[in-house]
């Protein structure tokens, strides 16, 4: 009777996305998570950017030469809150600066001018006083680099001009405009590999991220599925109803699925948010993520779709098989964490290192680990390598097959009544 | 006349624990059966045998002529099974939950509504079922469990301790109603029970099970003859001091 499968999903999912357990772990924290996350950080970095734009200096002029003068009037063009003090010891200037909210103090030792004007070094003094170690700080500590690297520049171009008054200065600091191109995906591109690089990063931070979530919620919510019906002791009456014990699997792992996919739903609009407030404040590359080759094409996403499915098929399953283990859901969630690790191990290597660049050992451990298959097959997409795509299903698919087997074998018998996790061996 | 029930040399073990030790019994059609006996007697044991929960190690156990193991789908389909401890989905209101167990029964709409209706009449829950299961006392989850036990009309409801744990007030309810649904619709019954004064009230026969098997079967009254007891109770301990 197909009409008992869609009987058992609809109240598996009914009876789970009421629980306000889960509504809160699996939708509202990542709804409400990602979006907290950006919005403190974007708070945090435009209170820097307040805090930098309202810093006050004070500069006390030793010499008395006209590149110093030069200098003031260059800081006071860019419109910098300066304050001049009288010549003093160092220590006395600075414990009057500390009662102000000044927090630079620069000063222009005797002989500056002297030294510029005949070819050597000038020197600058430049005092911080920071009030906390907190980012802010910091950042209000080096925005004098600014003024002074723009008159820096000045002065260059001011000692080329006079050294070759028929060029332009720009072309003697910086004889040589690199053009750079990149061949990707067989396509010529008009960027620096860099760049290129920076959008690949992101891409895959970002897809091995969303994966590790995903899969471990899906674990935790299978568990959970199998272990709530053995702690509100309502799964001996669930397997003596009429309907296959094969459905009853199919109904658990299709109910977890949806919840998962909701959890993953509110993750991703979380991340989303999240993503879109950071960069907020971030240059945004000019570049055409379709026109780089970076958009994937029909095909890997339907592959990539497909890993995604299996991915998720065997993680339930195998979830669901250790689940069975236990006596509440409590118990159940800290037997399938272990399992986390299976996840989280490829995603956080494979983040930061090709597989062919490990060592043989771990290559083998990871390639023997289905869920590092799902990453590659996130990452061969982009580069539209459908072999290693297909490897990755093949192997995925069979580690599934094998999990639901076992699965349904645990179903099939009494073990889903009786077994009972122990640490104590059988005698 | 096919047996209702037929179980012929149960044993089980688990593990090393030796559960049911060659256990025995026939019910026929509309009896009302009862098993009683001391804490890990394997009254669970038997009943989850029967309700095809686990499997015998060895022996074998027939319901109206269907095999438990071999043929328990279709075992499934005639009966109803209220475990010793049952509880119902939590964020399900109780009519939702009849709703979902009478879908596996009832094809269409109509069947499904009656069953339900029924249901809801047994529970004698009234307004309370549109609420969610986890708002419930222990005495109305069990009353639903029952409700939707009988509401289907098994040819045997298997019942184990059917009123444990529940007031008198839930208990002398739960009791009428079985006694009333044999008589209405000629169910058989097989439940388990501490109470001996339920099983006296409910059943055509008992069986006193100790350690995997049984010591004494009868109708109450040829029980407590036998044992020249005034009561159940007596007849009982006689019973356990013999043996
Ligand atoms: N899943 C199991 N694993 C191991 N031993 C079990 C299991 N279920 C039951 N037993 C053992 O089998 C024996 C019979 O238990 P059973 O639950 O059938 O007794 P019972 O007559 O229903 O007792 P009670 O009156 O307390 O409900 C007990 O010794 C019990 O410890
Ligand atoms: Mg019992």
């Amino acid at each position: 009777m197909p009409n008992a499968l869609g009987n058992l999903i609809r109240k598996e999912a009914k009876d789970m996305l009421r629980d306000p357990k889960i509504l809160l772990s699996m939708i509202l924290m990542p709804l409400l998570m990602f979006p907290i996350m950006g919005a403190a950080i974007s708070l945090s970095t435009s209170t820097i950017k307040e805090a930098t734009r309202s810093v006050a200096m004070a500069i006390m002029k030793i010499d008395e030469g006209t590149i110093s003068n030069q200098l003031i009037s260059s800081f006071k063009a860019l419109n910098i809150s300066l304050i001049e003090v009288k010549p003093s010891p160092v220590e006395e200037a600075i414990q009057n600066l500390r009662q102000t909210n000044i927090t630079t103090l620069i000063i222009i030792p005797k002989g500056f001018t002297e030294n510029i004007t005949s070819g050597l070094k000038g020197e600058l003094r430049v005092y911080s006083i920071l009030r906390s170690i907190s980012l802010s700080e910091v950042a209000k500590a080096s925005v004098v680099n600014v003024p002074i690297s723009i008159y820096e520049r000045t002065l260059v171009r001011r000692a080329i001009a006079q050294a070759f008054p028929d060029r332009d200065p720009e072309n003697v600091l910086d004889p040589v405009d690199v053009k750079n191109f990149v061949i990707f995906k067989g396509k010529l591109l008009n960027v620096s590999p860099q760049l290129l690089q920076g959008i690949f990063m992101s891409q895959s931070f970002g897809f091995p991220m969303v994966i590790m979530l995903l899969l471990i919620s899906a674990m935790q919510i299978a568990a959970t599925s199998i272990s709530i019906e053995k702690e509100e002791k309502t799964l001996e009456t669930l397997l003596t109803l009429p309907v296959g014990r094969i459905s009853i699997l199919a109904g658990k792992l299709a109910g977890s699925t949806i919840v998962a996919a909701a959890g993953a739903a509110a993750s991703l609009i979380g991340i989303n948010f999240y993503v879109a407030s950071i960069f907020s404040f971030m240059p945004s590359t000019s570049i055409d993520l379709a026109e780089v080759g970076l958009q994937l094409s029909p095909l890997a996403y339907l592959l990539l779709g497909l890993t995604m499915f299996v991915a998720i098929i065997s993680a339930l399953a195998l979830a669901i098989c250790i689940a069975v283990y236990s006596e509440n859901v409590r118990e159940a969630q800290s037997l399938v964490s272990p399992l986390s690790l299976l996840v989280m191990l490829p995603s956080v290597i494979l983040m930061f290192a090709d597989i062919e660049a490990l060592p043989v050992f771990l290559q083998v451990v990871l390639y023997l680990i289905p869920y590092t298959h799902v990453v590659l097959a996130s990452k061969a997409a982009f580069m539209e390598n459908y072999a290693v795509m297909l490897r990755s299903i093949s192997y995925i698919t069979m580690f599934t097959i094998l999990i639901l087997y076992v699965a349904a074998r645990i179903f099939m018998t009494e073990k889903v009544v009786t077994a009972r996790f122990s640490w104590r061996r059988k005698r | 006349m096919e047996k209702a029930i037929e179980v012929i040399n149960l044993h089980k073990y688990f593990g090393k624990i030796k559960a049911l030790n060659g256990l025995s019994f026939t019910v026929d059609p509309g009896e009302i059966y009862g098993l009683i006996g001391p804490n890990g007697a394997g009254k669970t044991t038997a009943l989850r045998i029967l309700a095809t929960l686990i499997r015998p190690t060895s022996g074998s156990a027939r319901i109206f002529g269907l095999d438990v193991e071999r043929e328990a789908n279709k075992v499934r389909r005639i009966i109803g099974y209220l475990p010793e401890e049952a509880g119902a989905y939590r964020n399900l209101s109780g009519t939702e939950y009849l709703k979902f167990i009478a879908n596996f029964y009832f094809r269409n709409k109509r069947e499904i509504k009656e069953a339900v209706y029924e249901a809801e009449e047994i529970s004698g829950l009234g307004e309370r079922l549109r609420d969610k299961i986890k708002t419930y006392s222990k005495g109305m989850i069990r009353r639903l469990l029952i409700a939707r036990t009988l509401m289907i009309k098994p040819k045997l409801a298997i019942l184990d301790e059917p009123t444990s744990g529940i007031d008198i007030i839930h208990a002398y309810h739960i009791r009428r109603i079985i006694k009333n649904y044999a008589k209405n619709y000629k169910v058989t019954i097989l439940l388990s029970s501490h109470n001996m004064f339920e099983v006296e009230f409910l059943c055509t026969r008992i069986a006193f099970i100790n350690k995997g098997r049984i010591l004494v079967e009868g109708s109450p009254e040829e029980i407590k003859t036998r044992y020249e007891a005034r009561d159940l109770e007596e007849a009982f301990m006689e019973v356990a001091r013999s043996a």
